[in-house]
């Protein structure tokens, strides 16, 4: 219920703008209704017209006297009545199908400028798997639904209210009986739609462990054949499979048998207007053609009356899935924003230090990661923070270009707090190079110029050559106008982070932060990441999460952090003189003979 | 469709009496406009006798139609799910026969859409195939001829009607077609953007391009609206179209039952029934449409399952031949090796011999053909030219079973199924006892945090064992490649996530345990392989030195250059 409110709401938010629209295709829709309820009365006039010329032209007397005059009056006005509901049918699914493709570009657009202005935390909590679920298969069937549910539903209460007026207005015993195996269908498929349901998620439940099963052993399949499983594999396969046989099974007959009910259901109930009003007809003291009207009427309206229902049914799962793919699209839209400060002082430059003060930092409330990190830094040095896993280091990277802020104590360039600063100015002034780099779909040339993009070919040139990466781009047919993608990549993962490295060089940063990539590098792309890494050290303040002796050997600083608090800071020679957590660390990697 | 026929066969009593539910489900809805029709007549001819009687026979009908109905859903059902269960089931037992060579060629996420997504297709087809496709053309031919009966006079009516529409609708999805192409192609680079945007959130943080990235992803995005509203438009059309031209059809009968109403008194009783046969003429073109789409899809999925039970595995292994116990020595022979598709060499004339226990290094630059030398020990490929040995026969003539308990293969990207950490070990050494996992667990140095988990042996393995960093995922690796203490065991730089100091361990107590074991060592860093008795130096597919660390250092200039770099390291001491 609470869903089904939320629901409500969103979807109400977006139709806001569409209030016209839907005004004008409510219009449409009502005339259509009258339309459709109203001509099978014209075909019943037809019929008795007909009835009493066959009965005027039956009996010489009055023979001269008949004449289609009334019968092709009313035949030409049922004509135009379908010309007419056909007319406003189409304007009005022009409205909807306007409404459901803009309304969903309004939304994925909306969801992607969110995903933009929201802190990075959502992502590190949540599996991209899941946020991008958002704009596959949520917005997917919300557009679905709205696309083919919007028109339906509003035809099925149109139609639904409008043929209970006509019946009524034309025989109230023969619309009662019409409307009388109304609740037995109800609780039918309230009953199916429920069994349907469980025995449909279950289904799924199944199905998806099983596909969970053989991705991991395809994926797996090296393991299998250097192992020799097969036959283990495809034994535990079968298990699963039988398992979706059985759940599965249930859950088609379920889904399945509704349509099918309730379509008999419609015919019984036609059968039975038929039956009551052939009786009624006769019984009566109506005139035979008048009977015979009433009968042809009410089949119409009987076989009409059950078409709403059920439509509504079986649209039934299409909006379940909608409600909830608004309800997850507004899970997105209702997380916090990045805090950018109101007028935050812009930066130009750090002219004399980077300071941590007592920094103290949690991800997740009361499991503290930083307990108390102070250091200073001056303009030009390079600081490598060393630490075993889990010690704090990306952290520490995180909080110095604001990904997230500190829980107490402050980090200051030149005496501000990096929170006082524009955010965008912060961060244009904050270059970093990530382990494992993202690359854009685009050319090379765009993915050097990431940052700015109005940046000339000479100065990407320039980057690259700085990056050491500038050679091998050449060497590619199409150099730098080569399309690459994250998926689809020239480069091997050190190249990769050469890219980042230029990408970084480019856009000149006062304050430089790096991570340095740690595995599948063979020496010689790691001789040259060493290059391009001193290259762009040079002159800069920089933060370094160092793996390598060299990059290590090379700092002005080395901070060493184990458990959130920094246990020994200094020069390499003078830790290797403490003999403490820095050296241990730094022998255990010399097993060099 | 040849595919589908021996599942279909399985199924024949269901597929019958779904057929035969069909049969009467569409002889139900036929009949009862007829009925209708003969109600109508009793009323004109105050028949109350007749009213009853057929009245009557209309609930039956009703009735019938129901019980039908359900039965037909039942048993398609039935049909559906056992062929879809028993083609995957066929189509899981068929990938794994083949050799990896074949399971690269599909790609692995290839073949699993193939047994996800495709037998869901097939499945939906053969579904839709026994409700509908046999009820359409039955409703469509049996609506056609009574409407025929009932008024013969107007055939063309009824032709003209399907004509306009059938015409609509190929002028529509000629269309159409082309703007479902151009949707899924603004849909695939919506979704790009969205992933690439997602995974470099960082950086796109980092390079204040926040408005950059939303002007890109709107335009893809409006361009992705501005196609699905044009599909939109033409639904909008074809509907209405297809109803009015139903509509002006009836209205075309009833005037003309009216023009010839005295030569044919009766038809203004087969009127209602006349016009419900026009719309079950007009449901059953629309369907058929539809389920022709529908169908074209399905077809494609089972061209695509095909495609995977005609691929013979590439590689055969000899079934007679004892499953013996080999000794550990392996020896290259000339071996030249390509992958498939591929126009150089990845090994190039490789020829070295290792005698069993020993330990052998293999390095190289990333590409130089590690990997693919030691996947040949395992008989992963077979090579192009020359011959690969294990324990002095050729592995081409070595029954499956031999190779697999013979050679052991542990990956760098280790992979353990989900299940428990003995479901994993006891796989490859379905006896394994406790102490034996405990020995095992020993060498790789897994002992240590493995007795730490509050469930030991036991405890769970996580999907993609995320629930274990990725060095205690080499170590489960190791310990799982060592527990059968194979002859051979190859580690593919299987300890790169472990510290110097637990990878120092692990080959001491390989050395000490298993000691009639060769171990072929994989290696970026020079100090794993250190202790080796033999080091094979690989550049660019070819074997440019073997020997030990000593004698390499002097001797090899790529070894040299390879060491130089790794050398740093000690510099600064």
């Amino acid at each position: 219920m609470k869903d089904l409110k939320n629901a409500g709401r969103y979807y109400a938010h977006y139709f806001k703008k569409y209030r016209l629209g839907f005004l004008v295709a409510s219009l449409m829709i009502a005339f259509s209704t009258w339309c459709i309820v109203v001509a099978p009365t014209y075909l019943g006039e037809a019929v008795k017209e007909l009835t009493s010329y066959l009965q005027l032209w039956g009996n010489p007397a009055t023979r001269a006297t008949a004449n289609f005059d009334a019968f092709h009056r009313t035949l030409i006005i049922y004509i135009l009545l379908y010309v007419g509901d056909a007319s406003t049918i189409f304007i009005a699914s022009l409205i909807f199908a306007r409404i459901s493709a803009f309304a969903t570009g309004t939304m994925r657009i909306g969801l992607f400028r969110k995903m933009q202005r929201m802190r990075v935390q959502y992502f590190d909590r949540h599996s991209d798997g899941d946020i991008l679920a958002r704009y596959t298969s949520d917005l997917d069937n919300i557009f679905n639904a709205m696309n083919q549910a919007l028109l339906e539903v509003f035809l099925a209460v149109a139609q639904f209210v409008g043929i209970l007026i006509m019946m009524f207005r034309e025989n109230t015993t023969l619309a009662w009986v019409t409307m009388a195996s109304t609740p037995i269908a109800l609780i039918v498929a309230a009953f199916v739609m429920k069994k349907a349901g469980t025995t449909v998620d279950r289904q799924q439940d199944d199905i998806g462990r099983l596909n969970g099963y053989i991705n991991e052993q395809i994926t797996g399949q090296k393991v299998i054949i250097t192992n020799g499983l097969q036959q283990d594999s495809v034994r535990g396969f079968q298990g699963y499979n039988e398992t979706v046989r059985k759940s599965a099974l249930s859950g088609q007959i379920w889904s399945g048998i509704l349509n099918p009910l309730m379509q008999g259901m419609s015919l019984l109930n036609l059968a039975i207007v038929i039956f009551v009003g052939s009786w009624l007809a006769l019984s009566g003291t109506m005139s035979q053609g008048a009977a015979l009207a009433l009968v042809v009427v009410f089949v119409n309206y009987a076989s009409q009356y059950y078409q709403p229902i059920i439509s509504l049914t079986s649209l039934y799962g299409m909006i379940q899935l909608a409600i909830t793919g608004a309800r997850r699209i507004d899970e997105v839209r209702s997380q916090p924003d990045e805090t950018r400060p109101v007028n935050g002082k812009d930066l130009t430059g750090i002219d004399h230090d980077l300071v941590l003060d007592d920094v103290h930092f949690s991800y997740l409330p009361g499991k503290e990661i930083l307990h108390g990190v102070s250091l200073q830094v001056a303009k030009g040095e390079m600081v490598a923070l060393v630490g075993p896993t889990g010690s704090g280091k990306t952290t520490v990277m995180n909080l110095l270009n604001r990904f997230y802020d500190v829980d107490s104590g402050a980090i200051l360039f030149d005496g501000t707090d990096v929170r006082e600063f524009d955010l965008t100015a912060l961060r244009a002034h904050v270059g970093i190079v990530l382990q494992d780099p993202q690359l854009f779909t685009g050319t090379i040339a765009d993915n050097i110029r990431y940052g700015d993009p109005e940046a000339s070919m000479a100065r990407v040139i320039d980057a690259a050559k700085q990056a050491n990466i500038h050679e091998f781009i050449e060497s590619l047919p199409e150099g730098y106008e080569t399309t690459v993608s994250d998926e689809q990549s020239v480069f091997s993962a050190g190249q990769k982070q050469l890219m980042s490295i230029a990408r970084t060089i480019l856009t000149d940063p006062q304050l430089l932060i790096l991570d340095e990539a740690t595995s599948n590098v063979d020496t010689v792309t790691e001789a040259k990441i060493q290059a391009a890494m001193d290259n762009v050290i040079a002159g800069r303040t920089s933060f370094v999460i160092a793996h390598r002796l060299k990059t290590i050997l090379n700092a002005d600083k080395i901070i060493v952090l184990k458990d959130g608090t920094i246990i020994e800071e200094g020069s390499h020679d003078a830790l290797l003189k403490e003999n403490g957590f820095y050296a241990e660390l730094y022998h255990n990697q010399m097993v060099f003979e | 469709m040849k595919v589908l026929v021996p599942y279909l066969k399985r199924y024949r009593k269901d597929g019958v009496f779904a057929t035969l539910s069909v049969l009467v489900l569409v002889f139900a809805t036929l009949w009862q406009p007829r009925l209708l029709q003969v109600v109508m007549e009793a009323i004109l001819k105050n028949d109350k006798h007749a009213v009853l009687v057929n009245g009557i026979w209309l609930l039956v009908l009703a009735a019938v139609g129901i019980v039908a109905g359900i039965l037909n859903t039942v048993y398609s059902a039935r049909v559906a799910l056992g062929v879809a269960t028993d083609l995957r089931a066929d189509l899981y037992a068929k990938v794994q026969t083949l050799a990896y060579a074949d399971i690269e060629k599909f790609s692995a996420s290839n073949l699993v859409v193939r047994m996800t997504n495709d037998i869901n297709q097939v499945q939906q087809i053969v579904m839709a195939f026994f409700q509908q496709v046999t009820r359409i053309p039955l409703l469509f031919l049996g609506a056609f001829a009574l409407a025929l009966t009932t008024m013969p006079e107007q055939w063309w009516v009824i032709i003209a009607m399907m004509v306009i529409i059938i015409g609509v609708s190929l002028v529509a999805f000629r269309r159409m077609g082309k703007y479902f192409a151009q949707t899924q192609m603004d849909i695939e680079k919506v979704n790009t953007l969205a992933r690439e945007n997602l995974m470099g959130i960082r950086v796109v943080k980092s390079f204040v391009q926040e408005p950059t990235e939303i002007k890109k992803f709107s335009a893809a995005s409006d361009r992705l609206t501005d196609v699905t509203a044009r599909i939109g438009y033409l639904f909008a059309v074809l509907m209405p179209a297809f109803f009015m031209t139903a509509n002006l059809a009836i209205g075309v009968s009833v005037f003309l039952v009216g023009q010839s109403i005295t030569v044919h008194p009766t038809y203004l009783a087969a009127i209602t029934s006349f016009i419900s046969y026009l719309n079950q003429i007009l449901f059953a073109v629309i369907n058929g449409g539809f389920m022709l789409t529908f169908a074209s899809r399905a077809l494609v999925s089972l061209g695509r399952l095909r495609e995977v039970f005609d691929t013979q595995p590439s590689m055969a292994y000899p079934t007679t031949g004892e499953v013996a116990d080999l000794p550990g020595d392996i020896t290259f022979d000339h071996v030249t090796f390509t992958y498939p598709g591929d126009a150089a060499p990845t090994l190039k004339d490789v020829s070295f011999s290792v005698k069993a226990g020993q330990m052998v290094g293999i390095v190289g630059a990333t590409g130089s053909g590690k990997t693919t030398l030691a996947q040949l020990i395992a008989r992963l490929y077979d090579p192009d030219t020359g011959t690969v040995r294990i324990g002095g026969v050729d592995v081409r003539d070595l029954p499956e079973k031999t190779i697999r308990n013979t050679v052991a293969y542990v990956l760098q990207r280790s992979t353990l199924f989900s299940g428990t950490i003995a479901g994993n070990l006891k796989q490859v050494q379905p006896s394994a006892t406790l102490p034996r996992m405990q020995w095992a667990a020993g060498i790789a140095q897994a002992a240590e945090f493995i007795d730490l988990l509050p469930d030991a042996y036991d405890a769970p393995v996580e999907e993609r064992s995320a629930n274990f960093s990725g060095g205690q995922k080499q170590r489960l690796s190791i310990t799982r490649g060592v527990i059968a203490d194979p002859e051979i065991l190859i580690l593919d730089d299987a300890t790169s996530a472990l510290d110097a100091r637990s990878e120092k361990l692990v080959q001491e107590a390989l050395d000490r345990e298993l000691t009639s074991t060769t171990v072929v060592c994989i290696a970026e860093k020079i100090s794993s392989i250190l202790r080796a008795d033999e080091i094979l130096v690989l550049d660019d597919g070819a074997l440019v030195g073997v020997g030990t660390h000593h004698e390499l250092v002097r001797n090899n200039p790529v070894y040299q250059e390879i060491y130089a770099t790794q050398k740093a390291r000690e510099e600064g001491i």
